[in-house]
């Protein structure tokens, strides 16, 4: 497990700073293969800024990112997803002038080849039929719990080995922060590898194998999901106590 | 895209045969037309696909007019005159689509607004090429005919519909889209944005430059201010909101509806025409945001078999009894 090549991605002593102002401070992660992986912290902890650092929209200043062995660190993030990272933005933006079917081709717009693509899109609306119901209307009229299903599925069109997850549920239902965990786990189980920044702590460090929390920009506690929400430390800190 | 190529043979077929049989006022007038529709589908292609608004898309027009001229002067056959016009308005457009549409945001439309008038203030100073304020005459001798002109700014219009039709159900034309509706996403997910909206603009400059050379030629005269000016600008933007921005259509029919109205009320009463344009403008943006297409998409889409689902019973997970 503690081998180089055993990780997915490894991350050492990033520093992130927007112009003057200084974000993360020499933070390490691992994630790997198969597991599902959590960073946690209050707003303002630099949680965001780890993952755009890893797909090329915040800059790095210092330290390395390897994925899969190789630095990736700076690298374009149009370059990214071709590497086997699928991204879930935050807000669950998508392409709201779009249908469903045409926002699911975009994940894999690299790929040139109309069939792969046909056959990627079938795949996710097998994965979600709620999408495949809703193909043809224009994803701004999809309620927030199908908008995330369908960022989730416009990621997985490249069928990646790594998905980076910024917040996927915040701002949802109840109802739908159960489905959208539900189908993490599902992802997991396909043996995939995420790497998710979570507001909710709790429910995030109930499905992780690993999860850090971070404490303005830098690393504060690390260790399995189980362990962090049996640590008295971290409920106080990021579970609003008890 | 079959339906596409039908309404474009029902146009372009009477356009082709219009000088065997048109008086040279009709001629004029779509003449006029053609151009119109040139001009306002090259800003469609960048503006109306990315969503990157450029109030000085006049500029190329412009360049090219002036570049057209100064080569016929030159003894430049006016074949290779448009031709100049073009690559010139290109050659423009390469530099400055690098450097503003790597930023996000207003900058591009700011350095456009900036562009045309530098043009115009170029063309006013630079009096030994381009004879200043006083304009450039051309004699009719250097000029082609009426018809030649015709068949030329019809031509123009047939380019840029195309480029548009070719980008909008290609590759590109689902990357613009994407631009338009999410850049961040869209870079996220693969699209290389800088590349595509470069692309696209420097492709939106060529078809105006030499438009501009087919200006020069169908008025034998111009000035600083009748070929760098602010309204031609309005114009384009006026009639692609008015038709549908971002369609391969729309450009077509809200020149159609623009250069009528504008014929009609330029007989009667020759400022309302401008005054025209300004209600036009309001009234589109309050009223009809998308473009006249926009109603006639709207009502295709309430078409009963596109809601309900048509095959694949959906069976994993139970996610659809959840909501609604």
């Amino acid at each position: 497990m503690s081998g180089n090549n055993s990780k997915l991605l490894k991350i050492r002593a990033l520093d992130v700073s927007y112009g003057s102002v200084q974000v993360l401070f020499g933070i390490d992660l691992d994630v790997t293969p198969g597991e599902i992986v959590s960073i946690i912290g209050p707003n303002g902890a630099g949680k965001s800024t780890v993952i755009k650092a890893v797909i090329g929209i915040a800059p790095a200043q210092r330290g390395s990112i390897h994925f899969k062995g190789r630095e990736i660190t700076r690298q374009p993030a149009h370059e990214i997803p071709a590497l086997g990272i699928g991204y879930v933005p935050q807000g669950r933006i998508v392409f709201a002038e779009m249908t469903v079917t045409e926002n699911l081709e975009m994940g894999a717009f690299l790929l040139k080849d109309g069939k792969r693509v046909r056959d990627a899109v079938d795949r996710v609306f097998s994965e979600f039929p709620r999408l495949h119901e809703r193909r043809k209307q224009n994803a701004g009229r999809l309620s927030g719990g199908e908008q995330q299903m369908l960022a989730i599925g416009r990621a997985l069109m490249l069928d990646p080995e790594l998905v980076i997850l910024d917040e996927p549920s915040l701002g949802l239902s109840p109802k739908y922060v159960d489905i959208i965990f539900e189908k993490l786990m599902g992802l997991k189980e396909q043996g995939r590898t995420l790497l998710m920044v979570e507001q909710n702590a709790a429910r995030a460090l109930s499905v992780s194998d690993h999860a850090y929390a971070l404490e303005l920009g830098k690393n504060r506690f690390s260790d399995t999901g189980q362990a962090l929400l049996n640590n008295t430390d971290v409920r106080k800190m990021y579970l609003g106590g008890a | 895209m079959r339906n596409d190529l039908i309404i474009a043979a029902l146009l372009v077929v009477p356009a082709l045969f219009a000088p065997m049989v048109a008086s040279p006022y009709h001629l004029t007038f779509l003449l006029n037309l053609w151009m119109m529709i040139a001009l306002a589908q090259s800003w469609n292609l960048i503006s109306g696909m990315t969503g990157y608004v450029s109030f000085g898309h006049a500029a190329f027009f412009g360049i090219g007019s002036y570049a057209g001229a100064i080569a016929i002067l030159a003894g430049w056959p006016w074949y290779l005159a448009v031709v100049a016009g073009a690559v010139l308005a290109w050659i423009v457009a390469l530099p400055l689509g690098v450097l503003t549409l790597r930023l996000r945001g207003p900058y591009f439309a700011i350095a456009m607004l900036g562009l045309n008038e530098l043009g115009r203030i170029i063309a006013t100073l630079w009096v030994d090429m381009t004879e200043g304020g006083d304009g450039i005459a051309l004699h009719p001798d250097l000029l082609p005919s009426l018809t030649a002109n015709y068949t030329l700014m019809l031509i123009l219009a047939i380019i840029s519909c195309g480029m548009v039709a070719w980008i909008y159900n290609g590759r590109m034309g689902l990357e613009l889209r994407a631009i338009r509706e999410g850049e961040d996403v869209s870079e996220m997910l693969g699209v290389d944005t800088v590349r595509n909206k470069v692309i696209a603009f420097v492709l939106s400059a060529i078809v105006p430059g030499a438009a501009g050379v087919g200006y020069a030629m169908f008025t034998s005269y111009i000035d600083p201010a009748s070929v760098f000016a602010p309204v031609l600008n309005i114009q384009m933007i006026v009639v692609v909101l008015l038709g549908g921005s971002g369609t391969i259509w729309g450009p077509v029919l809200g020149a159609f509806i623009v250069t009528g109205l504008q014929e009609v009320f330029w007989a009667q009463f020759p400022m309302v025409h401008m005054m025209l344009m300004g209600t036009l403008l309001i009234v589109v943006i309050l009223y009809l945001p998308n473009g006249i297409l926009s109603i006639i998409h709207k009502r295709k889409r309430i078409r009963p078999d596109q809601i309900t689902p048509t095959s694949e019973p959906a069976k994993s997970a139970g996610m659809q009894e959840v909501e609604r």
